[in-house]
């Protein structure tokens, strides 16, 4: 069931590379759009089937590779990556669908897609630690390609920073592996939540601290994001899109899974300070994005501070909020798509991105007015106001952190005003105004007309976009996947307003033994949750 | 049947949505051989429809008590989003002035906006604006409000931002949004404390949940002072009150709504609120300061300005204003009625406005005049939207602002004095417009100026006549008091206030060349109002400088520091492997010698603690 998500890229990619004669853009493309359709189809497919009641792992696989070192082909999906892997699978799809006509080497474009899209959805579904290890690292290959052929001037720098930076995070997250199942005594590397729970906490805390750095430059955080703008600035536009839409989620998907999910003790240690780093993160990202004069990299940094949120919901792990971390990730996915896509449809009317240089793209006739409508949506989506879903998931996150950390939420909330302010000065500078693309110094060449869009450049932005209101009007179509999940993942909550909210919940699920137990015990109470749910 | 109509009426809002969906195919140029008008008489007849649907339900709730309907909007875990509309008599009388209001105002934007290309694009925002405030108004649940108010300042965005190629309106828009804004990020921090504090997030559940609340008093006055911070953005109050002087650059239509229904939602917002803004000790006297202060402070700047719908802006703070003051002493009744009154009053106003400034293509009052005898009908409604807007004659304005002075009369004698005032500088202020744009000599831009068309002729007549009207209803709503509740001295003061204000508007000596003061301290005096207290340049130098440095800070740090770390990082290694590259003898005990070196100092570093 799961592994078709993984083998029809492949064998797309097969297909792509083994196709003989000569193989046009616009060939290699359809090919492609039709394999990921059938993915998009057939993850469709697993969603229909998928039971919403059950907390756990569904859909499981297993197939033993190498025993001896303890790998094995382990799949399995339950709440949390379920609508992750839905995301891969429609982005994915948006992505080769924008990818232009006129390029060079299609053949190994189009391949490189597909393998990127089939490796990011192993790693979604891997319950194998080594597995996951192995798919975390075969979606660097592709990546780094795409970006170091097909990028922009400085494809090679960016290409390279965001090699080693990745490499980098692999490695610790690697080695947090092998001595979490050294110390552990495990002989085998299948995922377990309990591998970690007869550790010493210092064992603990230390595996967890490899593993949130090494996530965290993924994810990116805070002093580890440097690689993201560049790598944006240098990559072509359906390269930005899966790259922020899909693969910094792989950082706050390990996140939740290996660090919150495997320490819970230790998480809970580390909490505070992840949620006051996720605060700094949040208004770094916002705050650097506001001086940026680069659309491309404006959206970039206000990826990190989106993200941001995403840590802080983790790390206050609460229903909620770990539902907020799922909503959180799909909103980012989707918005920061969108955005992605409007930019470079922008980028490829007028040449640049400059926002000093654009003015008045908005122009009904001679502009661009349904793609600078879209980006006051997609704008709009980002910085939360309802109707969207970028409100929805962030209200979820500052909701269910708030019994945790009021402090940190209520500051981290400025970021959200701080998202308006620089997607105001974006949408302002750029779409408002004259038509005119010169330096204001300059005098504004007279009559200027842009290139129509077409609306094959329109369809992938509008898909977003509807997909964008629809969730933020019905998020019950999202949430309803990962309820029960985000109930079997929360920590017991250590403050004193949080222990009603939890107590209520718990009680809501486990009447019985949820009773009885104080704070202490409710600990025990989420392991006896989630013991049975992983069966 | 009447049961459905109650049933039904989450409908009501959604009827705007419903015409502004609908109004898209010609907005964003899909259709192009019918013209716009079509998407014009979908947005007005779902106007119409909304309006009769209100009334419908407002005659079967008639004696009935209010019914709340409740829509589970997202249950998850143990939160329980409610979107829940309380439909009560209140709720549905605001509900028909703002869908009312729109429907004149749309009927008059017919006429106004005839020539602009964008009609269709401007009923669609229309549509969307109208469906914000009618949630707003019927919401009983935070939750709902907040969204609502978000998408309010959203569409005042897009309203404001409607002719987005002149430069003026470009910064009006973002400031609009901007200061909405930051009064909306610290009501949702309210509202996230609330919804995590108090569970639901009802306004009948806040309020008993507030009478048994126990909170740290620093944090409660913070709580309360977020869910003021909203409305005060929504109800231009100060310090966020520029952005409704700078909207005056959009469409007029939008300004009728802008100037009397808008703000009233911000206003209806803090009403509900008001009862768990008591869980603050201090919130409540804020509001109250904040009020005076922007009561008085907007009074005397509107008697500065030249522009005229930017005159009448700040009289609209001034007014909500009162408002503040009336929720922060506790008396919603005031409140409302104030709101109720002014919001009539206003949007007529802003009608006769509209039409001057359309006929004459020309906002500013120093080049206006003798329009009396071209416009008529426009003078008239003038004439009839000021008497109702101030304490002078028994219209609406005077019932409120009396309601006002009784309440306040034995403990606030200073509120009472703020009420005077501000109906003292709303009189000067009126009549000052008036002598510039309707008495005097005809100027080159008015001297050939026909009254206005008959679709902005006839919802202009037609709010004048319910302007002088509005006592009888207000006689049958039970809102004038019989004479033994009357409080003459009250009811003396405020009409000496209004023909105090009246005499002095007479008085005072008007150029119609823009002309400062000789006397430097009259100049002074004069500038700092015409520039409202140079608040503007109040932000340019404290929250806008703020941001722009830290963002520059950040962004240089990011570059210099955090990634110049990293290429330095990149640079040496690299730079020690070329350097490196000069030992390579290609000797091999040099290589032998290295390689023994490496073990054993590896060897040491492995076996440091046996040592």
């Amino acid at each position: 069931m799961l592994s078709e998500l993984i083998l029809i890229p492949a064998a797309g990619a097969i297909a792509l590379m083994l196709w003989p004669g000569k193989l046009g853009p616009k060939m290699a493309r359809d090919i492609s759009v039709v394999c990921l359709s059938l993915t998009l189809v057939w993850t469709l497919v697993v969603v229909a089937q998928f039971d919403p009641q059950a907390g756990g792992l569904q859909f499981q696989e297993a197939l033993p590779w190498v025993d001896t070192i303890g790998l094995t082909y382990r799949l399995g999906v339950d709440g949390l990556s379920l609508p992750l892997v839905v995301i891969n699978a429609l982005l994915t799809l948006v992505a080769v669908y924008s990818s232009g006509p006129e390029m060079r080497r299609p053949r190994l474009y189009f391949v490189m897609m597909l393998v990127l899209n089939g490796a990011v959805a192993g790693a979604f579904l891997a319950q194998n630690l080594l597995l996951f290890f192995i798919f975390y690292e075969l979606e660097l290959i592709p990546l780094y390609l795409l970006i170091a052929i097909w990028g922009g001037a400085r494809r090679a720098y960016a290409a390279t920073k965001f090699l080693i930076y990745t490499a980098l995070s692999g490695v610790l997250i690697l080695a947090a592996f092998i001595a979490l199942v050294w110390f552990g005594g495990s002989t085998s590397f299948n995922y377990d939540p309990t591998l970690a729970a007869m550790l010493p906490p210092l064992q603990q805390l230390l595996l967890l601290g490899a593993l949130v750095v090494g996530f965290g430059i993924k994810v990116p955080l805070f002093p580890f994001h440097t690689w993201l703008p560049d790598a944006h600035v240098e990559a072509s536009t359906p390269v930005s899109v899966l790259l922020a839409g899909v693969l910094l989620k792989l950082g706050t998907y390990g996140l939740v899974r290996f660090g919150l999910q495997l320490f819970p003790d230790a998480w809970q240690v580390v909490a505070p300070w992840l949620a006051t780093w996720a605060v700094v993160s949040v208004l770094y990202g916002s705050c650097a994005a506001i001086a940026q004069q680069d659309m491309k990299k404006m959206v970039a940094y206000s990826s990190i501070g989106h993200m941001g949120y995403v840590l802080l919901a983790a790390a206050a792990a609460t229903p909620i909020s770990i539902l907020g971390v799922v909503f959180q990730m799909v909103s980012h996915g989707l918005i920061s798509g969108l955005l992605f896509l409007l930019v470079g449809v922008v980028y490829k009317k007028t040449g640049t991105r400059d926002i000093r240089v654009l003015r008045g793209l908005l122009n009904p006739e001679r502009g661009l007015p349904l793609i600078g409508s879209l980006m006051v949506l997609g704008g709009m989506a980002s910085a939360g106001i309802p109707g969207m879903v970028g409100f929805i998931s962030e209200f979820l996150v500052f909701r269910g952190s708030f019994v945790s950390f009021p402090t940190q939420t209520l500051v981290s909330m400025i970021g959200s005003g701080l998202t308006t302010v620089y997607f105001l000065l974006l949408v302002n500078r750029v779409f408002f105004g004259r038509l005119a693309i010169t330096t204001p110094s300059q005098r504004p060449e007279p009559d200027i007309c842009l290139p129509s869009v077409t609306w094959s450049e329109r369809l992938p932005a509008i898909a977003l976009a509807v997909v964008i209101v629809a969730l933020g009007l019905q998020p019950n179509w999202m949430s309803r996947w990962s309820e029960e999940t985000s109930i079997a993942l929360q920590l017991p909550q250590p403050t004193a307003i949080a222990q009603t909210t939890v107590s209520a919940s718990v009680s809501a699920t486990v009447p019985a033994t949820a009773q009885a137990t104080g704070q202490t015990t409710a600990a025990a109470t989420v392991l006896a949750l989630k013991a049975p749910a992983l069966d | 049947m009447t049961q459905f109509f109650i049933e039904t009426s989450w409908l009501v809002p959604l009827y705007g949505l419903i015409g502004a969906i609908a109004s898209l195919p010609w907005a964003v140029g899909l259709v192009r051989r019918t013209g716009p008008r079509p998407a014009v008489y979908i947005n007005m007849l779902l106007t119409v429809v909304a309006l009769v649907h209100g009334l419908l339900i407002l005659q079967g709730i008639w004696g009935n008590g209010n019914q709340i309907l409740v829509l589970h909007w997202l249950q998850v875990a143990d939160l329980d989003l409610q979107l829940s509309l309380d439909i009560s008599i209140l709720n549905l009388g605001a509900l028909e002035l703002v869908t009312g209001l729109s429907l004149l105002a749309q009927f008059y934007a017919l006429g106004y906006m005839e020539k602009d290309w964008a009609l269709a694009r401007f009923f669609a925002l229309m549509g969307f604006f109208e469906a914000a405030m009618s949630g707003v108004v019927l919401s009983e649940s935070l939750f709902l409000s907040y969204s609502l108010l978000e998408m309010l300042t959203l569409s005042t965005y897009l309203l404001v931002g409607f002719w987005y190629a002149q430069p003026l309106v470009v910064t009006a828009a973002r400031d609009a949004f901007l200061t909405k804004r930051v009064g909306d990020v610290l009501l949702l921090m309210g509202v996230v404390s609330l919804a995590a504090l108090a569970g639901s997030l009802d306004f009948d559940s806040l309020d008993s949940w507030v009478k048994t609340a126990d909170l740290r008093p620093a944090f409660a006055n913070f709580l309360g002072l977020c869910l003021v911070a909203g409305p005060l953005g929504k109800c231009a109050q100060f310090p966020l009150h520029l952005w409704l002087d700078e909207a005056m650059e959009g469409p007029s239509p939008a300004s009728i709504l802008r100037n009397s229904v808008v703000v009233t939602c911000g206003a209806y917002v803090l009403i509900k609120l008001q009862p768990v803004i008591v869980i603050s000790p201090i919130a409540l006297d804020v509001l109250i300061a904040i009020g005076a202060v922007t009561a008085v402070g907007a009074s005397l700047v509107a008697l500065a300005q030249v522009d005229i719908k930017r005159t009448f802006s700040y009289s609209t703070s001034a007014y909500l204003g009162l408002v503040f003051i009336a929720v922060g002493t506790e008396w919603p009744g005031v409140a409302l009625m104030l709101l109720f009154t002014h919001a009539i009053a206003k949007a007529l106003l802003f009608m006769s406005v509209g039409g001057v400034i359309l006929t004459a293509n020309d906002q500013d009052i120093t080049n206006l005049g003798g329009l009396w005898s071209r416009m008529p009908a426009t003078t008239l409604a003038y004439l009839v939207g000021g008497a109702g807007l101030v304490g002078l004659l028994p219209l609406g304005g005077f019932w409120g602002l009396r309601l006002g002075l009784d309440f306040l009369w034995d403990e606030q004698p200073i509120l009472v004095a703020v009420f005077l005032v501000v109906n003292l500088l709303t009189v000067v202020n009126l009549v000052r417009v008036y002598r510039q744009v309707f008495l005097g000599e005809a100027q080159p831009r008015t001297r050939r100026a026909p009254e206005v068309a008959w679709p902005m002729a006839v919802p202009m007549v037609f709010l004048s006549v319910f302007t002088l009207l509005l006592p009888l209803l207000m006689d049958q709503m039970r809102l004038i008091p019989t004479w033994e509740y009357v409080n003459p001295p009250a009811v003396v003061m405020l009409v000496v206030s209004g023909i105090a204000g009246l005499a002095i508007g007479m008085a005072i000596p008007l150029q119609k060349s823009l002309s400062r003061s000789i006397q430097r301290p009259l100049r002074l005096l004069q500038d700092l109002l015409a520039y409202d207290f140079y608040t503007d340049r109040l932000y340019r130098v404290t929250v806008v400088s703020a941001v722009d440095t830290i963002a520059q800070f950040t962004s240089w740090f990011d570059r210099f520091v955090v990634d110049g770390l990293v290429n330095l990082v990149g640079l040496a290694s690299l730079f020690s492997g070329e350097s490196l590259k000069y030992s390579i003898s290609g000797q091999s005990q040099g290589y032998i010698f290295t390689i023994v070196l490496g073990v054993s100092l590896l060897g040491v570093l492995m076996t440091w603690s046996m040592w």
